[in-house]
């Protein structure tokens, strides 16, 4: 009667112990070796009679109150919703990634509970809208931040830490829409946590204990995982794919916790592989890449996005970039939809044609 | 009354006390009294009252004659999906007191369609609607007011220039976003154990709020992917079907929920196949399949009672589900 989950991370499976119920369906229960209210909804309601030799009213009362326990809150209408009268539930927050054109395309930016995915070709520029995001976080609501820093999981290559430090004092260049002095008020790396993942192991230790305890202090609410198709694909043969997936459901299961329990962005890196088979009807056929990690993986995304390096250049001043491009492949909220984009000192920022 | 007493929800032991005094059938405990029952199977006085309660009350509520069955499917009513092709091949839209799974790939539409269902349930009744309220469980994260809004926006448009008698416009007046949203109840499961709570609360909710038409879980896949226990799975599906079909009959509800797709290989061949497994195909009435053809969106419906199987092109506007516009028909 295990819980059959893993990677169950905050949820609390309360105690039947501290349910309210009349001292000798509690006392039943116990004999019965039932002590969790999972344990409860795994069996039906003959075999719980059965199994604790209570009545069929006595059973009733049992998983209403086990039930009951288990509501967070009842079902709230969603106009309540709309007029923000339930903090946290389905929240229009979003985080802003600094830029008017590619915030238009993505409707203010990422969502803050979900899981939202970037994956493109290697110098796509990924890492790039990472980092921007990273500062970007830190900035208060009105500008499309959400007042706090960010913790960036690195498991390929080191922190780009020089870059990150160009992007920051060029940061007055990209957010025009900031008053100068806010912008050279924020102490920018001091908010910006670094860690270093090189496998499977280190990466869950790292989204179990340090993630969590930096989300509940308040200390960052955004979690970037740079990149999760490295670790899969270093890991695992081609014969293990029952065992990768497992693991891909465990990996995406304990992200979007930490999202919904901390209201939080969660932005993973993806890598891409060659399209192959273009009969395949797991997508659109659009170009011929597609992010790695396969279906298991993609069924647990709430948006996914894309970067793509397209031919020719754009020209800003002293300044020139290989014209790149951010699609959105889905989304619940968005269109599919893309604008062109560029990567210059300042950051990535979309580029009108 | 000839049904056999071994076939009711009773306890084991209970029913073989039953069958050692010799009461076989539920005919067999008519008119017999509760003490009279303690006394003569050897069962404790609430036993007693409970086997009564099970056997004769349960009896009376499940025979309809096929004549009345057929009056019943005939006052039946739809949701209808704004896409006419879609409600054409599912006779007429998505059908109240059934349940429906919507089976797709990420990013095709599925939830898109609920959305779009939790709007349309509730266009008035001038209008061709049912006006029902909705209750949904958001198992995923991806109830995004901003959409909803969208959409209701949309329906809101679409029936005002529809509007042509009075009726019609007085209806109008009530069939607005705001009450769209407010007939919107959003429940947020995170794991398979709040889901498998909510449904027990669901007939309560059920019965404070008489005018919810339909229900939508979006999706059942997420909680149960990752089990480890498949045997303990398909259990616990098999009482969440069974639950959803009680739902949808007892309350007059559309029930519809989504499905994740998987890769099954068979041989040197994969294909792809919706997710939960086999048993669980038999979960719903209808199932429809949205997958992608190219770059064309294409709704089928793979299972249904009363229907061919039908594939029809969609697309997801920015109005919401609709039909593919004529000049993307290839």
């Amino acid at each position: 009667m295990s819980r059959g989950h893993c990677g169950h991370v905050f949820s609390v499976d309360m105690k039947l112990d501290d349910l309210e119920l009349e001292p000798r369906i509690t006392a039943a229960v116990r004999r019965a070796r039932f002590s969790s209210v999972s344990e409860v909804f795994g069996v039906s309601v003959l075999d719980l009679q059965r199994f604790t030799g209570l009545s069929r009213a006595d059973v009733q009362q049992l998983t209403a109150a086990a039930a009951a326990s288990c509501r967070r809150r009842p079902p709230v209408p969603a106009l309540l919703l709309h007029r923000g009268e339930c903090g946290g539930l389905a929240s229009g927050l979003r985080l802003a990634v600094g830029c008017p054109v590619l915030d238009e395309l993505l409707r203010g930016g990422l969502p803050v509970g979900g899981v939202t995915e970037l994956s493109g070709e290697s110098g796509a520029g990924k890492t790039q809208l990472a980092l921007q995001l990273c500062l970007s976080v830190q900035f208060p609501t009105q500008h499309g931040g959400l007042n706090s820093g960010a913790v960036y999981i690195c498991t390929e290559d080191t922190f780009p830490m020089r870059r990150l430090r160009q992007l920051i004092t060029e940061q007055p260049c990209l957010r025009t829409d900031v008053p100068p002095s806010l912008i050279s008020s924020l102490r920018f790396t001091d908010h910006i946590y670094i860690e270093h993942a090189a496998d499977l192991d280190s990466l869950s230790v790292c989204l179990s204990r340090r993630v969590p305890l930096l989300l509940a202090r308040g200390l960052v609410r955004l979690v970037v995982v740079d990149s999760v198709a490295a670790l899969f694909r270093a890991e695992f043969q081609a014969d293990d794919w029952l065992q990768r997936n497992k693991q891909l459901l465990a990996l995406a299961a304990t992200l979007q916790q930490l999202s919904d329990e901390f209201n939080t962005p969660v932005l993973c890196i993806n890598q891409v592989t060659d399209v192959f088979n273009s009969s395949d009807r797991l997508s659109p056929v659009m170009s011929q890449v597609s992010p790695a990690l396969g279906l298991a993986w993609a069924n647990q995304l709430m948006v996914r996005l894309m970067m793509l390096r397209l031919q020719g250049m754009v020209a800003q001043g002293d300044q020139s970039s290989a014209l790149r491009r951010l699609e959105v492949v889905f989304a619940p909220h968005l269109d599919k939809d893309g604008r062109d984009a560029a990567v210059w000192r300042e950051g990535v920022r979309g580029v009108c044609v | 009354m000839q049904r056999a007493v071994s076939t009711f929800p009773l306890s084991s032991g209970v029913k073989l006390k039953l069958l050692s005094a010799g009461f076989r059938f539920a005919g067999d405990l008519q008119h017999v009294s509760p003490p009279k029952l303690s006394h003569e199977a050897g069962l404790s006085q609430q036993e007693a009252l409970e086997a009564l309660q099970v056997v004769t009350g349960g009896g009376a509520v499940a025979s309809f004659t096929a004549m009345e069955l057929l009056q019943m499917e005939a006052e039946s009513r739809n949701i209808v999906t704004f896409s006419s092709q879609l409600d054409s091949a599912l006779g007429g839209g998505v059908p109240v007191g059934k349940t429906t799974e919507i089976c797709g790939t990420p990013g095709i539409g599925k939830t898109q369609l609920c959305l779009q269902l939790a709007v349309d349930v509730q266009v008035p009744p001038c209008f061709g609607g049912i006006e029902g309220h909705v209750i949904f469980v958001d198992t995923e994260g991806s109830f995004v007011l901003q959409r909803v809004i969208d959409i209701a926006a949309a329906a809101v448009t679409h029936c005002s220039l529809l509007a042509e008698d009075d009726e019609q416009r007085g209806a109008m007046a009530t069939f607005t976003v705001e009450t769209i949203l407010s007939n919107i109840f959003l429940v947020r499961c995170h794991d398979y154990v709040e889901l498998l709570a909510e449904l027990h609360l669901l007939p309560d909710f059920l019965s404070d709020h008489p005018r919810t038409r339909l229900l939508v879980i979006d999706s059942v896949a997420r909680p149960f992917r990752g089990f480890d226990d498949l045997s303990q799975r398909t259990r616990l599906l098999q009482g969440l079907a069974q639950q959803l079909v009680t739902l949808a009959t007892r309350h007059d509800l559309a029930v519809v929920i989504t499905n994740q797709m998987t890769t099954r290989v068979r041989g040197s061949q994969s294909q792809l196949v919706p997710a939960l497994g086999e048993s669980w195909g038999h979960a719903s009435t209808i199932r429809l399949l949205l997958q992608w053809s190219g770059s064309r969106r294409l709704a089928t419906v793979v299972k249904s009672p009363r229907h061919m199987d039908a594939t029809v092109q969609y697309q997801i506007s920015t109005d919401g589900f609709r039909d593919a516009d004529q000049s993307d028909e290839r």
